[in-house]
């Protein structure tokens, strides 16, 4: 009986199942990217499309501006994982110790990534605020008055000020997740450790993080690519500026599709295909990354 | 000793990740002039009027009210037509399948902007352009890999057995996945449905590229408008986002378990 239902599948059935689905994904997924893709080699205009070649193709090569945001949406996808997986794995490693309230505090770290970037935005605005915001009334109230800065108004500061929010956002969910992780490990490993009375950070580093290391992984590429798609929290807070020092590839796209009055979409979508392209061997030569150097290590 | 020192970082940090929050609900409640006095006052007499005059006179209630219906119908289509496609992969071996799951899957780490600005060209060329309804089938086709993903992990778990005895019962395939698959399902489903509301409840950058008409705005796109138009009147900024804030925090007061186990299924392995 078994092995009649594997021999002979249903395939009216299959089809029917996986019908709608795949009618979404064609509309909606896969034929605009070849569109984008086709849109690349032409000049688009409202009531006209012309054939180009590569034109923009060469034009994007000598586009500053691209290259900027490439940059700056880089520096954010390498530092941003980096610093919430590191805060969030701390973070559990002082929760795993049972503290009381834990419900409580895990309740309360999670909220920040329940909201939207648009929330978060105006919130951080008014935190950076000169006059009157947060960060600048701790520094006076420390009497650290000297200290006092413009945070998003200045163009060299705006960027980590902005890394400084997602940072913000993110590590409470990191936490979560590793703290999931953490207790899943059989309790007696890590009491081991701790009978072993080898020190904190030894324990966190030879014990903890090879056995959790899938999940820090996962974590790590998650936030990369999170960070590489980030559009919301800069064009709420910074529409890229001052000084295009916030421009990030999705806000270049947007404003060179729909704000600069141009009307060509023919090049912004190259940039989209450049993109697409770069994004996804930057999340596959992770993967395949992390994967070997695992391999090699058990 | 150490249990103090312990205690006090995590109640420093919770006051930095919740603070925020805590801050602009205070401001909710308060007037611009109270609010430019003292920043960080405790409000002294509660303005809660102020909520409904955002929402009636700042048109809150039909950027609430479109984002509720974009949101809910959306859902309600992703759910099934999700749960379809991931029972499929999960219970039935035929060729093609890992090849046609990994196809749906990988849009999962597409940047945006691959899709958006061809969506944009064929929603104008289909009067789909500033209409509830072409956003609402960008959001399915949005959220759909990521809840193919959570459903067909937990589909993979249901013993097969089970489907056989459904089958030697007279079950029909459909009935099978309406009858057998769906019930057990219903913790994923669950999950799914609260992660994705939250998620499109939340959405920016998509509505911003399709939706231009002030009657069509969602939550979001309101709220940004407001911010523009009102930059100094923090109080009532304030007030409006509370107004997009509260219906998250309601779900996640009831559902937050199920909640951080969707945001967190995959990532732990």
């Amino acid at each position: 009986m078994i092995r009649s239902s594997v021999d002979r599948q249903p395939w009216g059935a299959i089809l029917a199942f996986l019908l709608p689905a795949f009618t979404v994904y064609t509309a909606f997924t896969a034929y605009p990217v070849l569109r984008t893709f086709w849109n690349s080699f032409h000049k688009v205009l409202p009531r006209s499309e012309e054939f180009v070649g590569a034109e923009n193709y060469a034009a994007l090569a000598q586009d500053e501006l691209f290259w900027r945001a490439v940059r700056n949406t880089f520096t954010w996808a390498c530092v941003s994982p980096l610093a919430e997986v590191g805060i969030g794995l701390v973070l559990a490693m002082a929760l795993y110790a049972r503290v009381p309230g834990m419900r409580f505090f895990r309740i309360a770290w999670f909220t920040p990534v329940l909201m939207s970037y648009v929330v978060v935005g105006i919130i951080w605005v008014w935190i950076y605020n000169y006059d009157w915001g947060a960060a600048n009334a701790l520094l006076r109230a420390l009497g650290l008055g000297a200290l006092v800065q413009a945070w998003i108004g200045d163009p060299k500061l705006a960027l980590p000020s902005l890394i400084f929010i997602t940072t913000w956002m993110w590590s409470g969910f990191n936490m979560v997740v590793l703290l999931a992780a953490l207790h899943s490990l059989p309790s007696e490993v890590v009491e081991a450790a701790e009978l072993d009375n080898c020190g904190w950070g030894a324990k966190l580093w030879y014990v903890i993080v090879p056995l959790i290391k899938p999940t820090l992984l996962n974590l790590l590429v998650l936030s990369f690519i999170g960070k590489m798609k980030i559009f919301d929290l800069v064009w709420i807070t910074t529409k890229g500026g001052p000084l295009w020092s916030t421009e990030t590839v999705s806000t270049y796209v947007y404003k060179r599709a729909f704000e600069w009055t141009s009307f060509d979409l023919g090049y912004p979508s190259t940039i989209a295909a450049v993109w697409f392209v770069i994004v996804l061997s930057a999340v596959l030569t992770l993967t395949w990354l992390f994967r070997t150097r695992e391999r090699l290590e058990y | 000793m150490r249990r103090a020192l312990l205690l006090a970082v995590l109640t420093l940090f919770t006051a930095f990740a919740a603070g925020p929050f805590l801050w602009v609900a205070t401001m909710s409640v308060r007037t611009t002039t109270e609010i430019s006095l003292d920043h960080y006052a405790w409000p002294e007499k509660w303005h809660w009027e102020k909520f409904p005059a955002a929402w009636f006179n700042s048109a809150y209630n039909v950027y609430f009210e479109n984002s509720l219906l974009v949101v809910l119908g959306a859902v309600a289509v992703l759910t099934v037509v999700g749960a379809m496609a991931a029972h499929c992969f999960a219970r039935y071996r035929f060729r093609a399948n890992r090849l046609l799951y990994f196809v749906i899957f990988s849009a999962i780490i597409f940047p945006p902007q691959i899709t958006i600005i061809s969506l944009f060209q064929i929603l104008v060329q289909y009067q789909l352009y500033n209409s509830l309804i072409g956003l609402t089938l960008v959001y399915i086709a949005v959220q759909l890999p990521l809840t193919v993903y959570i459903l067909e992990s937990f589909f993979a778990r249901i013993p097969s057995d089970l489907f056989d005895a459904a089958r030697i019962d007279g079950y029909s395939e459909w009935q099978i996945f309406w009858k057998v698959s769906l019930p057990i399902a219903a913790p994923a489903l669950a999950t799914t449905v609260i992660l994705n509301t939250i998620l499109l409840w939340n959405e920016f950058l998509y509505a911003v590229v399709l939706i231009t008409d002030e009657a069509k705005r969602t939550l979001p796109l309101g709220i940004q408008r407001f911010m523009g138009d009102q930059l100094e009147d923090v109080g009532m900024i304030a007030t409006g986002l509370m107004i997009a804030i509260v219906p998250v925090v309601l779900i996640y007061a009831f559902f937050s378990e199920k909640l951080i186990q969707g945001m967190t299924a995959g990532a732990v392995k």
